[in-house]
Order: C-alpha cells, then sequence, then structure tokens
C-alpha cells in the first residue's frame, strides 16, 4: 500500500517535471514544478522522512520558486521564441541524453535494487534529526548560516541598481 | 511510516528525475528555464540520499538533504539576482545571445 | 483499520470542517455589526431579526451573479486561483486539536484531523502554498493593478511568516516537541499554585510578535494595503466577480479562524484550562467548547481591530516586518533560551 503511493507520488513528480522542461512559458513551467516538488515531498514521506518534507513544501516550493515567480513577473519575462540555432546542437543534446540515461539503467540493473533493507524501519520523530544535526554536523550548521548570511548580501548587492557609484 | 518502499524504485525515480533535469539544462534556451532543470536535478540527488538513508535505517541521509536544500536556497537567490543584473542590460535570457566572452 | 476506524476518522475530520464552514458566515454578520457598533450605525439590520440573514442572502446573491472571466486572463490559472487559496485555509485545521480525548466507540479518539509528528511545521508549509493562491490570481487576471496587488500581497505574506515562525520557534523550544498536542500538554500545569502555565505569560514578547504577524498573514487591517480599495482597486481579486470572489472572502475568514485557533493552541493552552481535568464524554465536550470561546474571543480581537486602526502604507508594512518584528521574535527565542537554560520553564 505505502508502495502504491510511493510510485503515485513519483509517477506524478516526474511527470509535471517533464511537463516543466517542455512547456515554453515559463511561469508555467514554474507552477508544474511547484506540483512536481508537492509530489516529491509526498515521497519523502512515504520514505520515513516528515520532517525533509515539510522543509521541502516551506522553502523549496513555498520560498525559492516563489522568489523565481516574483522575477519572472516582474521582469515580464515571455514565452521562450523559436530561434536560429543550429541542429547539430539540438541532436548532441539528445545523444548525449540517450546515453547517459542508458548508463544509468544499466548500473540500476546492475547495482541498485540489491542493497538490502538492513536496519528497521525508521520513526517519523524529529528529535533524534535534531540531537543528529546539532552532535556531528553543529559545524557544517554554523557554516551554513555564514553561507546564508553570504548569499543574502550577495543577492542584495548584485540585484541594486547601479547608481554611477 | 513503513520503510517499506523498496530501494529499486526510489533509485529509478531518481534516475527519471535527474535525465529529465539534464534534458531540460541541454536543450532549453532561456536562462531561467535552464536555472530551473538544474533545481530538478538536484532534488533528483536528494531523493536518492534520502531514499539510502531509509534502506539503511540512518538518519545522515535526512541532514544531507537538510543541507542541500538550504545551500539551493542560497544559490538560487544569488542566481536570481545574476539574472535580475543580466536582464537589466541584456534585455534577453536567451543564453545564445549572452556571448560577450565568445571569441 | 475497520470500517468504525473510518468512520471515527472520517467524522473528526469532516466535522470541524463543517462547523468552520458555518462559522465563516457568522463572522461576516458579526464583523459587520461589529462595524456598525463601533462606527456607531446600525450595520444590516434589514433582512431577518438583527440583520441575521444577510450571510445567507449575500451567498444567494453571490450563486446568482454573473461570472466574468477576462477576456486575455490565463482561464486555468484564474479559475484554480481562489481554489488554491481556499484550500491551503481549510485544510490548515487538520493538525489543530480542538478538544481533549474522547472515549467513544471502545477507545479514546483524539479530536484532532491528523496528529502529525511535524505538527507546527505542517501549517508553516501550507501557509507557504496559500502563497500561491494570491501570486496567481494577480498574474492570471492580466490586469496590472491585480499584478502589482498580488505580488504586493504575497511579499508581505512572507515577510511575515518568518517573524511569525520564529516566534512559534519560542514556543516549540519551551515544549520540546513540534506536536501541537505536546504543545497543549506542555501549558496544563500551574505556576505557583494559580498561574496557568500558557506560553503567553513567559513568551509575551512572541505573543505579540506572533498575533501581529497573524493580522498580515491574513492580510487584515493595519496590513491589508495589497486589498485595500483606494490603492489599488481591489488588489488580487479585483477581477473576480461572484462565487470566486466569495471563495476568496471566504479563504480570508478561515484564515482568521485558522489564525486565531493556532494562537490560542500555541499561546492559550489551547483546549485546557488551569486546574480542569477533562474526563469521559461531558470532558471532552467542555474542552471543546473553552477552544471555541477562546478562538471565538481572538476573531472578535481581529474584528475590533480592524474598524479602530488606520492601516500602513506599504513601505511602513513591509519595514515593520523585517526591522522590527524579526528582531523581536529573535529576541523573544533567546529569552526563551536563556529562560530554559536557568531552568523556570
Amino acid at each position: 500500500m505505502e508502495r502504491l503511493v510511493f510510485d503515485a507520488a513519483a509517477a506524478l513528480t516526474i511527470l509535471f517535471a517533464g511537463l516543466m522542461v517542455m512547456h515554453p512559458h515559463p511561469v508555467k513551467s514554474v507552477l508544474a514544478l511547484v506540483v512536481s516538488f508537492f509530489g516529491l515531498a509526498v515521497c519523502y514521506v512515504m520514505l520515513s522522512a516528515p520532517f525533509i518534507a515539510a522543509i521541502q513544501v516551506i522553502v523549496y516550493a513555498g520560498a525559492i520558486l516563489v522568489l523565481f515567480l516574483f522575477v519572472l513577473m516582474l521582469l515580464n519575462v515571455g514565452e521562450e521564441t523559436r530561434g536560429r540555432e543550429r541542429p547539430i546542437q539540438r541532436w548532441l543534446s539528445a545523444a548525449a541524453l540517450l546515453v547517459f540515461a542508458g548508463l544509468l539503467l544499466g548500473l540500476l540493473r546492475a547495482h541498485g535494487a540489491s542493497a538490502p533493507l538492513s536496519f528497521g524501519p525508521l520513526s517519523g520523530d524529529v528529535a533524534p534529526l535534531a540531537r543528529l544535526l546539532f552532535s556531528r554536523y553543529l559545524l557544517p550548521f554554523e557554516a551554513l548560516s555564514v553561507l546564508l548570511l553570504a548569499a543574502l548580501v550577495g543577492a542584495f548587492v548584485l540585484a541594486q541598481r547601479e547608481k554611477g557609484a | 511510516m513503513i520503510g517499506s518502499i523498496p530501494l529499486g524504485d526510489v533509485l529509478l525515480a531518481s534516475g527519471a528525475l535527474f535525465t529529465i533535469g539534464l534534458a531540460g539544462a541541454l536543450l532549453r534556451r532561456s536562462a531561467i528555464s535552464i536555472f530551473l532543470s538544474t533545481e530538478v536535478m538536484m532534488n533528483a540527488a536528494n531523493l536518492a540520499l534520502i531514499g539510502y538513508g531509509s534502506a539503511m535505517g540512518s538518519r545522515e541521509g535526512q541532514i544531507i538533504v537538510f543541507f542541500i536544500i538550504a545551500i539551493a536556497a542560497a544559490e538560487a537567490s544569488v542566481g536570481l539576482a545574476i539574472f535580475v543584473a543580466l536582464f537589466r542590460h541584456k534585455e534577453t535570457i536567451d543564453v545564445n545571445k549572452i556571448n560577450l566572452l565568445k571569441w | 483499520m475497520s470500517a468504525v476506524d473510518w468512520l471515527i476518522l472520517a467524522l473528526r475530520v469532516l466535522i470541524p470542517l463543517g462547523v468552520i464552514l458555518t462559522v465563516v458566515p457568522m463572522l461576516g454578520w458579526a464583523e459587520r455589526r461589529g462595524a456598525g457598533l463601533i462606527q456607531d450605525r446600525p450595520g444590516p439590520n434589514r433582512v431577518g431579526p438583527y440583520g441575521l440573514l444577510q450571510l445567507p442572502v449575500d451567498a444567494v446573491k453571490f450563486f446568482f451573479k454573473e461570472d466574468v472571466i477576462p477576456a486575455n486572463s490565463d482561464k486555468v490559472l484564474y479559475v484554480l486561483a481562489p481554489g488554491i487559496a481556499v484550500f491551503a485555509a481549510l485544510t490548515t485545521f487538520a493538525v489543530i486539536p480542538y478538544g481533549a480525548s474522547l472515549p467513544a466507540a471502545g477507545r479514546d479518539i483524539p479530536l484532532i484531523g491528523a496528529d502529525l509528528s511535524i505538527g507546527v511545521l505542517y501549517v508553516f508549509a501550507l501557509t507557504s502554498l496559500s502563497v500561491y493562491g494570491i501570486v496567481l490570481a494577480g498574474w492570471a487576471s492580466n490586469n496590472k493593478f491585480s499584478l502589482m496587488g498580488g505580488l504586493r500581497s504575497s511579499a508581505q505574506i512572507i515577510s511575515y511568516e518568518l517573524a511569525m515562525t520564529t516566534a512559534a520557534a519560542g514556543v516549540i523550544l519551551s515544549s520540546s516537541s513540534l506536536r501541537l498536542p505536546d504543545i497543549i500538554w506542555a501549558q496544563e500545569r500551574l505556576w505557583l499554585g494559580f498561574l496557568p502555565r500558557w506560553n503567553v505569560v513567559p513568551q509575551f514578547l512572541g505573543f505579540v510578535v506572533f498575533f501581529v504577524s497573524a493580522f498580515a498573514e491574513t492580510n487584515r487591517v493595519p496590513f491589508d494595503l495589497p486589498e485595500a480599495d483606494a490603492e489599488l482597486v481591489g488588489g488580487y481579486h479585483t477581477e473576480y466577480s461572484a462565487m470566486k470572489f466569495a471563495m476568496f472572502m471566504m479563504a480570508e475568514y478561515v484564515n482568521i479562524v485558522v489564525a486565531c485557533a493556532l494562537t490560542v493552541t500555541l499561546y492559550f493552552g489551547g483546549w485546557s484550562l488551569p486546574g480542569f481535568h477533562p474526563e469521559g464524554i461531558v470532558g471532552a465536550i467542555v474542552s471543546i467548547l473553552i477552544f471555541s470561546a477562546k478562538t471565538l474571543f481572538f476573531v472578535l480581537v481581529f474584528i475590533w481591530v480592524r474598524w479602530t486602526l488606520p492601516r500602513f502604507r506599504y513601505d511602513q508594512l513591509m519595514r515593520i516586518g523585517w526591522k522590527a518584528l524579526l528582531p523581536l521574535a529573535l529576541v523573544n527565542l533567546l529569552w526563551v533560551a536563556a529562560l530554559i537554560l536557568v531552568r523556570w520553564i
């Protein structure tokens, strides 16, 4: 039963990611991606990671993609136009993709499904996660806050209009 | 939550998602669509990490994904700021036209 | 799960849903009569005794009004947007505990839609999703004023979401849990024998930040510039008529009820009263009534504030959110951490 839900959510995710890639209008493709990320959050819940699912919705679907939408709407970015580009570029990309997909499938068939479920199922509690975060991963956590501060300042500076100074 | 999802399913989904993201990054011409496809690739990696974490009974996968999501947020904001600055100058987002460094 | 289990699950989700949907029109009535009271005028008093039938009559009017969809709008998104707004508003109530355990049908029924281990985070996730309803409404209307109103409104919601989440983080810290029933349980005891351990007492600053942010989250005065009539026509719902407009209004009122219910749960002990231990069915019903009374009080405060205070200008609004409320919420967090360190909480 859980497997069914996971498969359905994963299918939804992949379908809408595909829609996102194919749709020419950037706003619609961002919205397709929102649905895709929502499906991904459901997948995370099925994999015993409800906290990460909530973070995915709050941060990815609810903040990052809203930021994308803001930029798109404020800059009034229109549909992507058909351009004069050399078709060899497209053919090479398609070929590279096929090779990559083939490699991935081959790897999966050879090794992927054989990893055993060696431990019991994880509970959905948040406390063990917090314990791990603030003990073994404390340094990356603090470094992350510095990174976020740097990104904040950087984004602010980059998006300013030039004042000639 | 029961960890009864076979790992093969998770990896297949993650691989398919990554391939789709890669397709978007290779085939699209608008800078923001390429950026979005990169985000899809990152999420595919997240799915694989959580799948493995769940299969091995460890929470480390979730911790790493937590960091990845935060870093993605930082990267998206800086990337969009760059995009906004670029758009102001060039009035276009077609990456084929942004070729000032071309010889 | 047996059939009885499924039935109980359905009832415990659908009954509060039904209650909220019936309370919303009554809130509309209370708003308009309350406005009249504060502004020294009668308010609606033509339709039914004391104007009580005004809102049902309005609902009928909405059903019969012509449903206009602008020509160049994006039809799918235009129709979807109010649906997203209402959906996000209603589903938030699923994690709020509205009463003590009800012993019936041979088991203890928790009076909560879904007892998630990530309770409070779920609420904030849905608040993030409600932004999409507004942004899509603004953009799909193909109208400059709608777009500006939609963008302003969503920027406002995102900014105040931060202050609200940080204030709630203080509560989470003192209760050591994200689950809302745990948060209520942590407030059930007494200090010094008579003071309730409600979180509002040690975290008064956090409560103020949370409550003010709730006004901004629900687009209510004094933070309702994005939809103010004199400024932006109607903001993001300019181009909406009839039932879709009614859905936006309904979403706003449901958001108010949910914000008040959340405030009551996080800061005022939810359904519990100090010294009151609910026993059996009677206890559960009394706890539901206590919860309803507390929530109703805060909803009336919302209405009271609307007709008392002038609205903030948009730059003032953003400045308050980022430069005043967020630092205050952080100070509150430090304060709670200090209290925990000296074991006063």
